[in-house]
C-alpha cells in the first residue's frame, strides 16, 4: 500500500549511487522483496516506471526477486518456511506463528526485507 | 589477507555492476531501535495502538488515560493524515498530546515518532501511547520502537476481518475486540473472532471491550501489564 513512497526511496537511492560513479545511464536494478511485507510487486513496477521517467534510469530493467517468509522457534530450534494452516471454516490457508514441529510459538526472521541488491551502470 | 594485484576500473562507456545490499525497511528498523533505546534510557514505556478507521483506537486511549493518569505521567502521540481533532479529544484529559500529521502517508514511521520524541520532556513522563494512522495494512511494515503493540478491531468491521488481515496480528501483544455491545446486532461471534486471532498468533492476549462505557478497560490494563 506504500509502494509509491518505497519506490521513490529506491529510485532516489539508485540515482544517488549512480551519481557517485558519474554514470550516464542505469541499465538494471535488482531488488529483493520479502513476501511478508505489504509491498505488491505489480504496484512497485507501476510506480517505478513512472518515477524513472526523465532520469538516467529511464528504460532500465527492473528485476524483483521475491523472498519467502522464514521463521525460527525458540523452543525446539526449528528454522524454515513460514506456515499457513488450512482453515476449513473459511476455505483459505491462514498464516500462523505456531511452530510446525513442536506447536510452540515462532518468530519471523526473514521475508520482511525490501533490498536494493545491485545495479548496473554505464559510465 | 590476500593482496590485491590490481584494481580493474571500467573505462568510458563500460558497464559497471554494483552490489548495494541496501535494505530500505531495515533503515526504519534501525530508527525504531534508536527510539526504543531513547525511551528505555528515560524509563518510558511506550505502547503503539493500531487498527482500522473507526475501530475505537482514540476512545480506547482516552479511557486508558482516565484509568491510568493517577498512576503514571502520560503522553500521547496521535497519528493522522491531517487534523488535530483526535489529539484535542485526548488532550482534554490533561495529558501532553502531540499530533503527528503524516500528510499522505498511510502509516507512522520510526522517523516521525523520533521527531515527536524530541518535542516532549521524556523525563516528565513514564508512559507513552502512540496512536497509529487508521489502517490495518501498512503499519505492520514499520515498527516504531514501542515496547508493546495493541491492535484494536471492532465487531462492526464484520465477522471475517481477522482472517482477512492476518499479518497485523502477528505483531500484536494485545488485541482488543471493541464494541462488544453491538456483537449480537452485527451477527458477530466474539469467541470466533478471538479464536481466529489466537490461531494466527498463539502468544497474543485478547480482550473484549465496550470502550465507550469503560467495560473491559481494566482487563486491557492488566493484559498490558500496566
Amino acid at each position: 500500500m506504500h509502494e509509491f513512497s518505497m519506490t521513490t526511496q529506491i529510485v532516489e537511492n539508485v540515482l544517488r549511487e549512480a551519481e557517485k560513479h558519474n554514470a550516464k545511464k542505469v541499465t538494471e536494478v535488482h531488488l529483493a522483496i520479502g513476501k511478508l511485507t505489504f509491498l505488491g510487486i505489480e504496484q512497485v513496477r507501476f510506480s517505478y516506471n513512472i518515477l524513472v521517467e526523465g532520469t538516467i534510469m529511464e528504460g532500465s530493467k527492473l528485476y524483483i526477486e521475491e523472498k519467502n517468509g522464514v521463521v525460527e522457534c525458540s523452543s525446539c530450534g526449528y528454522e524454515g518456511d513460514f506456515m499457513y494452516e488450512d482453515n476449513p471454516a473459511y476455505h483459505v490457508p491462514t498464516p500462523t506463528l505456531r511452530c510446525p514441529r513442536c506447536g510452540g510459538v515462532v518468530g519471523i526472521v526473514g521475508g520482511r526485507e525490501c533490498t536494493i541488491k545491485s545495479i548496473k551502470l554505464v559510465v | 589477507m590476500a593482496r590485491l594485484k590490481e584494481v580493474v576500473k571500467a573505462g568510458e562507456g563500460e558497464i559497471y555492476d554494483i552490489e548495494l545490499e541496501a535494505d530500505l525497511l531495515k533503515a526504519n528498523e534501525e530508527l525504531a531501535r534508536k527510539n526504543r533505546d531513547l525511551l528505555k534510557k528515560h524509563g518510558v514505556r511506550a505502547i503503539d495502538v493500531m487498527g482500522a478507521i473507526g475501530s475505537g483506537k482514540t476512545t480506547l486511549i482516552e479511557k486508558l488515560v482516565q484509568e491510568l493518569k493517577k498512576k503514571y505521567r502520560i503522553a500521547v502521540f496521535k497519528g493522522d493524515l491531517t487534523t488535530t481533532i483526535d489529539a484535542e479529544l485526548i488532550g482534554r484529559h490533561g495529558v501532553e498530546t502531540v499530533a503527528i500529521n503524516t500528510g499522505k502517508e498511510c502509516h507512522l514511521d520510526a522517523n516521525l515518532v523520533g521527531k515527536a520524541l524530541q518535542k516532549i520532556n521524556l523525563d516528565g513522563i513514564d508512559l507513552l501511547f502512540i496512536e497509529n494512522v487508521g489502517n490495518l495494512i501498512c503499519p505492520a511494515d514499520f515498527p516504531l520502537g514501542s515496547e508493546k503493540r495493541v491492535v484494536v478491531v471492532s465487531v462492526t468491521e464484520g465477522p471475517y476481518m481477522v482472517v482477512k488481515h492476518p499479518f497485523i496480528f502477528m505483531d500484536a501483544d494485545v488485541v482488543v475486540v471493541n464494541k462488544k455491545d453491538l456483537a449480537q446486532a452485527m451477527g458477530v461471534d466474539i469467541k470466533k473472532l478471538t479464536a481466529d486471532v489466537e490461531e494466527i498468533n498463539p502468544n497474543v492476549k485478547v480482550v473484549a471491550t465496550h470502550s465507550r462505557s469503560g467495560e473491559g478497560i481494566k482487563e486491557v490494563v492488566h493484559a498490558l501489564g500496566l
